[in-house]
């Protein structure tokens, strides 16, 4: 309102100095003639005239004052006096940008991620309203396992609260007929896929219903951009040709949208789902595992979704008892699905990273608080020669908005390379959309926090100054040094509670090296293979040529590897009771060569391993793990004993158990996601996708090139599609834990640091002030000992203080770390390492100002003052 | 603070004399305006007169008066000033609280009196 009717003034009747003195000057030159006209000679009226007239001088400045945004020209002065002020103590100022840009950048920085990763919407229309429907069952507990094409079938002929559902599932596509053969993730989907997610080709078209028919036809794919530009040089003409995928040709008839890969994030081609097996299998209510893409219609919720289709669900269970026993549907949300893994660690390190800053501006309010402390003659001297109260907080805020535009600055360009940095190393995986820059959002995110930080920054010496008026020197002093306390307390808390958290996924990452998977997993090669179907019975020759390499101790060839496979299959064991679809013997099954258990190096718990003259499809042995002898015959000799795959009434051979191993973590770490044993059958080693172990005596990685190098030799069209040291596998399947507790880490050491700083700054502080009573304390013989009892006991109240506080904190805080950490979350060595390792360095920062006081002669603190 | 909320009082004041004189005499300048509280206020009060300038200068930033330029009787440029219909509406109710005030204070000066008599 001010602003404005100043604006109005200023435009409507701008006037200038020059005709504001005229007037002035003619005003006087009539009081002058008057004062003539009674009689006055002219100097006398003159000065007669300027004596009622007043003040000229004082005038003019009203005058400059309203017509000029004269708190412009203040806040100039003000900026230069805070600049000048900071650069005579450049120290200090520096430490506090640096402060400051660490913790307003990694704010920034975490934020970014967090805008890129959670708070902005999937790149798709209305994407709130797009579900993934799981097919569930309910054994010990409730698995995803995705559902049957029947059933999907039936889903969506049924169900009426959804627009539209496809089929999809993962698939890796090998293509050959070209240069580089190599194996392509991709997406099996009907053809209302890219429909329900709202996206149209950028060349050709996607699928038709036609090709949603089984059995399927007619071959077609629909390649990605990226895949497009990669393999086919971005050439139009590529639509109409056929390409080879598993061997097979397909008609390629359109290409994806730039940036589009999938719900999966990672597909790069998409065939029809009709084509990802024979009508049989498609018609089949047994072969679980595709996912369901669904969009809701408009105004429907996932509850009123989850609800119509548990009545679906149990309506096909009823009406195929058999198959459909015990399953469900799960509506999901594709938003929770995409993100929802990183939500918890991003949200956690945000918040871990609001504490850092939370430390550094308590940091940089108690230096400016000493500062204030040393500043109050100063203060009291503008004070007395008329700056109003106002105008030094104005002052004192417009350093420290100086000091934190500062550090914005820095934090905003550390928050730049940073987040590179973050999303390079970070193996957490993020959707392929998730781009984090510094945009609108973050940016306003970043205003946000610095105007915070600059007001609290302002107003703690404000707060001390509205009393250094008074200069009741002594009052403020102990006022002072309590609000310095509160905040020392304050940080000792916070570090404790980073530190515990840090704390307490580090020991999780301990426990999870620690974990025995059952394997010797160093010096392990794990190499995926494929093989043309005229080839198929190579893999021996395969495992020959690598087993003759240097280094190489022992080669096993298998249908899967650690973590890859998770074929999971209903069996039965000889003399079982009924079971229901809850307790059905499940198990992995995974098909080995003899050398499988020698080279992982898992112990025999009974029995053997298979025999040479056993590779052969009439075998009909089987090795198992301990679950699933303990689990039909516990106490007795499983040797012997006999299983079938499939229900008790399918009519499948019997395998004898020749073997029995531990429980292996061989589908997943830090545990297997289901309690099911694995099943490991004879390798007949004719396949054409195969999975070759190496046990080599020197690094596995090392061996590599000579291991690709003996399989080209031995078999040219052989396609390796991954190869790598199964640490290497391992180290990715725990990846996630790791970044987390390794920048929990780094933010929990910077608030060590800085908190270590702020307790040496007070304690030191604390001292400076009573240097006089130390010293007549050590003058009416109070020892050094004394002395350093007193400073050091003032600063352990703090830290003891600062951890009652920050354990009470943890205790609470710390539940959200739960789903993150295998250790429990109030973990006693954990808590108890934090606070010892805080109160140590907490300690060493009393200690040296105590040591300083120790040595305060009296004689010289005496005759200060 | 008392000797700043003093101030406040005159200014407001004199602000309400420019007022006052402007719509009693139609547009003046400075000089005039001066001269008329002068006049007016028996030489009671002494006035700086710059403070007019301080008040006319306020009171057209309010936009309770207007200024032109004009020729004044000794054939001189001056700005003259005048009341807006805002500046009327002002001055009508400061008055109003003005006679308040005032009222106010007679009575209670006048209940010092008697008190003092007793």
């Amino acid at each position: 309102m001010m602003f404005l009717s100043k604006l109005r003034y200023l435009l409507a009747s701008r006037c200038s100095r020059g005709e504001f003195d005229e007037e002035v000057e003619n005003h006087i030159a009539m009081l002058a003639g008057r004062f003539t006209a009674q009689g006055m000679t002219p100097e006398e009226a003159l000065r007669a005239a300027r004596r009622q007239f007043g003040n000229r001088t004082s005038l003019s400045e009203t005058r400059a004052e309203m017509q000029s945004f004269v708190w412009l020209e203040t806040l100039w002065q003000d900026l230069r006096y805070g600049a000048r002020l900071l650069r005579r103590n450049l120290g200090f100022a520096a430490v506090a940008v640096l402060t400051l840009a660490l913790g307003i950048g990694a704010n920034t920085a975490i934020f970014s991620v967090v805008n890129a990763a959670i708070l902005r919407p999937l790149p798709y229309p209305d994407p709130g309203r797009l579900a993934i429907l799981w097919g569930n069952v309910k054994r010990e507990n409730v698995e995803r396992r995705g559902t049957t094409y029947p059933d999907f079938q039936d889903w969506r002929d049924q169900s009426r609260r959804f627009e539209g559902m496809a089929a999809f599932d993962d698939h890796s596509f090998v293509l050959t007929g070209v240069d580089n053969p190599e194996a392509l993730g991709g997406e099996y989907v009907s053809a209302s896929y890219f429909s329900l997610l709202g996206i149209h080709p950028q060349l050709g078209r996607t699928f038709n219903r036609e090709e949603d028919r089984v059995p399927q036809r007619d071959a077609v794919a629909l390649l990605s951009d990226r895949l497009w530009k990669r393999r086919f040089g971005g050439d139009p003409a590529i639509l109409g040709r056929t390409i080879q995928l598993d061997g097979r040709a397909y008609n390629v008839v359109g290409i994806a949208p730039a940036g589009f890969q999938g719900v999966g994030h990672s597909a790069e081609i998409w065939a029809p789902y009709t084509m990802s097996g024979s009508a049989e299998e498609l018609g089949s209510r047994r072969i679980v595992g595709l996912r369901v893409l669904a969009r809701l219609r408009p105004g429907v919720s996932f509850a009123q979704a989850q609800a119509e289709m548990n009545g679906i669900a149990k309506r096909l269970e009823q009406a195929y008892p058999r198959d459909n026993q015990a399953r469900g549907v799960e509506v999901a949300s594709l938003t929770q699905e995409t993100t929802g893994n990183v939500r918890t660690p991003l949200l956690v390190l945000l918040a871990a990273v609001g504490f850092v800053l939370l430390i550094a501006v308590t940091n940089v309010a108690n230096l400016l608080l000493a500062r204030a402390e040393t500043r109050q003659h100063e203060v009291a001297m503008r004070a007395a020669l008329g700056a109003s109260r106002g105008r030094i907080i104005r002052q004192l805020l417009v350093e420290s908005a100086i000091l934190v535009t500062l550090g914005c600055l820095a934090g905003v360009a550390l928050a730049h390379y940073g987040q590179r940095a973050l999303m390079a190393a970070s193996p957490l995986e993020f959707p392929n959309f998730v781009h984090p820059t510094i945009d609108a959002s973050v940016a306003l995110f970043t205003l946000a926090i610095s105007c915070a930080v600059a007001v609290a920054l302002g107003l703690a010496p404000a707060t001390q100054v509205s009393t250094a008026g008074v200069a009741a020197r002594s009052g403020i002093g102990s006022r002072n040094s309590r609000f310095r306390d509160a905040l020392a307390i304050a940080e000792l808390s916070i570090s404790l509670l980073l530190l515990i958290g840090a704390g307490l996924m580090i020991r999780s990452i301990v426990h999870l090296s620690a974990i025995d998977p059952g394997y010797d997993p160093a010096h392990l090669v794990i190499l995926r293979a494929g093989l043309p179907q005229a080839k198929i019975s190579a893999p021996g020759d395969i495992l020959r040529g690598i087993s003759a390499l240097p280094s190489v101790e022992s080669v096993s060839l298998g249908s899967d590897a650690p973590f890859t496979g998770e074929f999971a299959i209903y069996y039965t064991a000889e003399g079982q009771p009924p079971m229901t679809a809850q307790t059905m013997p499940r198990a992995y099954l995974h098909r080995v060569s003899p050398d499988f258990f020698r080279t992982l190096r898992t112990p025999f718990l009974y029995g053997r391993p298979f025999s040479v003259n056993e590779i052969h499809d009439g075998a009909n042995v089987a090795i198992v793990t301990e679950n699933l002898v303990r689990r039909f015959w516990p106490g007795e000799n499983p040797i012997g004993k006999t299983i079938k795959l499939g229900r008790a009434d399918v009519a499948n051979p019997w395998l004898t158990i020749v073997g029995v191993v531990g429980e292996m973590k061989y589908r997943g770490l830090p545990e297997n996601p289901t309690a099911d044993p694995d099943l490991f059958l004879v390798f007949n080693e004719r396949s054409s996708s195969f999975t070759v172990l190496v046990r080599t005596s020197t690094d596995a990685a090392s061996m590599l090139p000579a291991i690709r190098a003996a399989v080209r030799q031995t078999e040219p069209s052989t396609l390796i599609f991954n190869a790598d040291a199964l640490e290497n596998f391992i180290a990715q399947e725990l990846a996630g834990s790791r970044i987390a507790a390794w920048m929990m880490s780094i933010f929990a050491g910077i608030a060590l640091f800085l908190t270590s700083i702020g307790i040496y700054g007070v304690i030191s502080y604390g001292v400076s002030r009573r240097t006089r009573e130390i010293g007549l304390r050590v003058a009416l013989g109070s020892g050094r000992a004394g002395v350093l009892r007193l400073v050091v006991g003032r600063g352990m109240a703090l830290v003891i203080a600062g951890l009652v506080l920050g354990t009470a904190a943890a205790l609470v805080l710390t539940r959200v770390l739960a789903s993150m950490v295998h250790v429990s979350a109030t973990d006693p060595l954990t808590f108890a390492g934090a606070s010892a390792v805080l109160a140590l360095v907490a300690l060493i920062a009393c200690l040296l100002p105590a040591v300083r006081a120790s040595r305060i002669d009296p004689a010289i603190a005496l005759r200060e003052q | 603070m008392s000797k700043e909320a003093k101030t406040e009082i005159l200014q407001g004041t004199l602000d309400l004399m420019v007022l006052q004189t402007l719509d009693a005499l139609g547009p003046l300048h400075g000089y005039g305006i001066a001269r008329r509280i002068e006049q007016v206020s028996e030489s009671v009060l002494q006035l700086n007169e710059g403070t007019v300038y301080t008040a006319l200068l306020r009171l057209q930033q309010q936009g309770a008066i207007r200024s032109e330029w004009g020729e004044s009787e000794n054939k001189r440029r001056a700005r003259f000033y005048s009341i807006t219909t805002r500046g009327k509406k002002q001055l009508a109710r400061e008055a109003e609280d003005w006679r308040k005030i005032a009222g106010v204070i007679g009575r209670l000066l006048r209940l010092a009196d008697q008190k003092a008599v007793q």
